[in-house]
């Protein structure tokens, strides 16, 4: 008994049954913060700028992955989301006057807003009818803002509320903001790494396997579902508010709302490792700026005689293809695998791991659910 | 009404009182369409008693257990549960008044052991809750899993279990949410004789330490020996209800049966 118990707390404290990795990793975060911290004195505006965007594009695949990855109910309509609360911030700085600090709150409270709406079909639906929903709110956005060009800009946008932090001279503000943007991430991944890694993070992960068995624990899974939108979407309108009122961002639906914008969250987490929180920090930023590099690229291709970067979404497309086939688990998976090959055979956590990545337990349900449906159907 | 048992409450369209029994079911009706499914059916659970709930194939029982526990409503009728009445309330709020229950069809948590399987059960429901921080949940994890006999499993996943093990695992994540009374659904379906003995032997011991049981099962194999006493329903309608020995000589049980298999 005692013994058992033990070896429970001893692979409770050592995270996934590896004694060496957790302080390795904590390391490595640490030095990686160190970098971006000093960041400003090896490199120019321009890449700060980017870096900038790729920290609030983080904490959108983050804010996803809360719902997504952790409780297994696809969306594919985030950036409604991050919409409404850049949006509602941008148009109160612009319109009503008020201080960027005001807008930046009430646009949270927008989004919360938004992430009701988005999360009671969840509540309802079974997840392959959940990600059918999902796509539609956006577009209905889209047309509200089309409709009411006036208000909303349309398709172009607003024009680039007051930043939050504007200082003297152009770098200085680039600077500062990249600060802002490097505090904001830091800060949005410390607390959904936290809650994740609580007993939260285990229910919402047992709402993801089996919603019948959270149930019988006497866990309401409502309740929790609501949770994990809630708290992601008061994440990402955090940080879609805060982003119209950077140098990088605006509330317009190219960096907002449109379709791309919520794929990109999703194939950006899947990059870094879905339902880890970790992968999407990481795969956000890396997909930003593999992205934007990709982009850049100007030359052309000898024989198709087209330029490289009209591609760059197929090619993107292709490396999202091969780490999902390759590493199912992303980044995260990956890193985590090699370095467990490298510190030897170890028996334990080669006998637990399921064999199966997250991303293949969130499909195998929505197959699991369909089956189920037609199953009834053809009785 | 069976009329053999001096002790008999149950039957159809018979009133009972919410303190009856531990667990009270008075005049449970559900409809499914035009269809009835089950009708105005009554009966009682006493405190610490093994109650065999039986009928054939298609009696109804799923759909009572289904309204009991919480996943259907009721069309009309009334559950108590410890003289409160519980009718209508949704799984998890059943399960937090003291009904626990298995799934026939194991829901195991396929992504953590099973230590972590038992855990989940003894989380408090309040997000807020401070709860956990004054218990140490993994002790009485473990101490759960070694009660249902998974003690050298902790660390296995669920894929890894057998037939038996996955039930003892339901078992094991009901007893974490502390019931008052168990629901088991069709426990010896598909086990061994070895396994039905040894899973017999524990709930019998669950009993004793003061446990209230109820198993669901289509027939009385298995079951004979460790009920104390069985309530048998048909078409979603009271049959009987005694101890084992006088529901098995039963004309109207055996009647239920015809055609098919013995109760």
């Amino acid at each position: 008994m005692n013994d058992r118990l033990s070896t429970v707390r001893e692979r409770i404290a050592s995270d996934d049954g590896d004694g060496r990795l957790p302080n390795r990793r904590f390391v490595v975060g640490v030095l990686a913060l160190l970098v971006l911290l000093a960041l400003p004195v090896g490199t120019g505006p321009l890449f700060l700028l980017k870096m900038t965007g790729a920290f609030y594009f983080a904490i959108f695949a983050m804010s996803w992955d809360v719902v997504s990855g952790y409780t297994g109910n696809l969306s594919f309509g985030h950036s409604f989301i991050f919409a409404v609360g850049g949006y509602t911030a941008a148009l109160l700085t612009l319109d009503a006057q008020l201080s960027p600090v005001v807008s930046v709150l009430v646009g949270v409270l927008a989004a919360i807003v938004a992430g009701l709406v988005i999360g009671f079909p969840a509540l309802r639906l079974r997840g392959p009818y959940f990600a059918i929903v999902t796509f539609l709110l956006p577009s209905a956005l889209t047309g509200l803002f089309v409709l009411y060009k006036g208000t909303f800009g349309g398709e172009l946008g607003l024009p680039s509320p007051a930043y939050l932090l504007d200082m003297n001279g152009q770098v200085a503000t680039i600077t500062a903001n990249y600060y802002l943007a490097l505090f904001v991430f830091v800060a949005m991944f410390a607390l959904l790494f936290a809650v994740t890694r609580s007993r939260i993070g285990e229910i919402l992960t047992a709402i993801r396997e089996n919603e019948d068995a959270v149930a019988s624990s006497g866990i309401n899974p409502v309740k929790y579902k609501l949770l994990a939108f809630e708290l992601s979407a008061a994440v990402g309108g955090f940080g879609a508010a805060l982003f119209v009122h950077t140098p990088i961002g605006g509330a317009n639906p190219t960096q907002l709302l449109a379709v791309a914008v919520s794929i990109n969250v999703l194939l950006a987490t899947i990059l870094g490792g879905i339902g880890t929180i970790v992968g999407p920090a990481i795969g956000g930023v890396v997909f930003y700026l593999l992205r934007d590099s990709l982009d850049s690229i100007s030359w052309n291709i000898p024989v198709l005689g087209v330029s490289f970067s009209s591609l760059d979404l197929i090619l993107f497309s292709i490396i999202i293809l091969v780490v999902i086939y390759f590493i199912p688990d992303g980044i995260v998976g990956g890193v985590q695998q090699t370095a467990r090959r490298l510190g030897g055979p170890d028996e334990e956590s080669a006998m637990t791991d399921g064999g199966r990545s997250t991303l293949e337990r969130i499909l195998t349900r929505y197959r699991r659910d369909l089956e189920e449906d037609w199953g009834e159907r053809n009785e | 009404m069976s009329g053999m048992s001096e002790a008999s409450a149950g039957g159809t369209d018979r009133a009972l009182e919410p303190s009856d029994g531990l667990l009270v079911i008075d005049r449970l009706t559900k409809e499914f369409g035009g269809l009835t499914a089950v009708d105005r059916l009554s009966f009682c659970i006493r405190q610490q008693e093994i109650l065999g709930f039986i009928g054939p194939n298609g009696a109804g029982k799923s759909t009572v257990f289904n309204c009991v526990t919480g996943v259907h409503a009721p069309t009309s009728g009334t559950v108590w549960l410890d003289g409160q009445e519980v009718t209508g309330k949704p799984p998890h709020e059943m399960v937090k008044l003291g009904l626990g229950r298995t799934f026939q069809n194991f829901r195991p948590l396929e992504d953590r052991p099973v230590v972590d399987n038992v855990k989940l059960a003894l989380f408090p429901d309040e997000i807020l809750s401070r709860d956990g921080w004054n218990r140490d949940l993994d002790a009485e994890a473990v101490a759960i899993c070694e009660r249902v006999g998974l003690g050298e499993q902790l660390f296995h996943r669920p894929s890894e279990l057998p037939h038996a093990g996955l039930l003892r695992l339901e078992l094991g994540r009901a007893l974490a949410t502390e019931p008052t009374i168990l629901l088991i659904d069709e426990p010896f379906a598909g086990l061994a004789n070895l396994e039905v003995e040894e899973i017999s032997k524990l709930l019998v011991e669950l009993r004793d330490d003061g446990l209230t049981l109820v198993i669901v099962d289509h027939n009385m194999r298995g079951l004979f020996s460790i009920i104390d006493r069985a309530v048998v329903i048909n078409f979603g309608s009271f049959v009987a209800e005694g101890l084992p020995a006088e529901i098995k000589n039963d004309p109207k049980v055996q009647e239920s049966y015809l055609g098919g298999e013995r109760p």
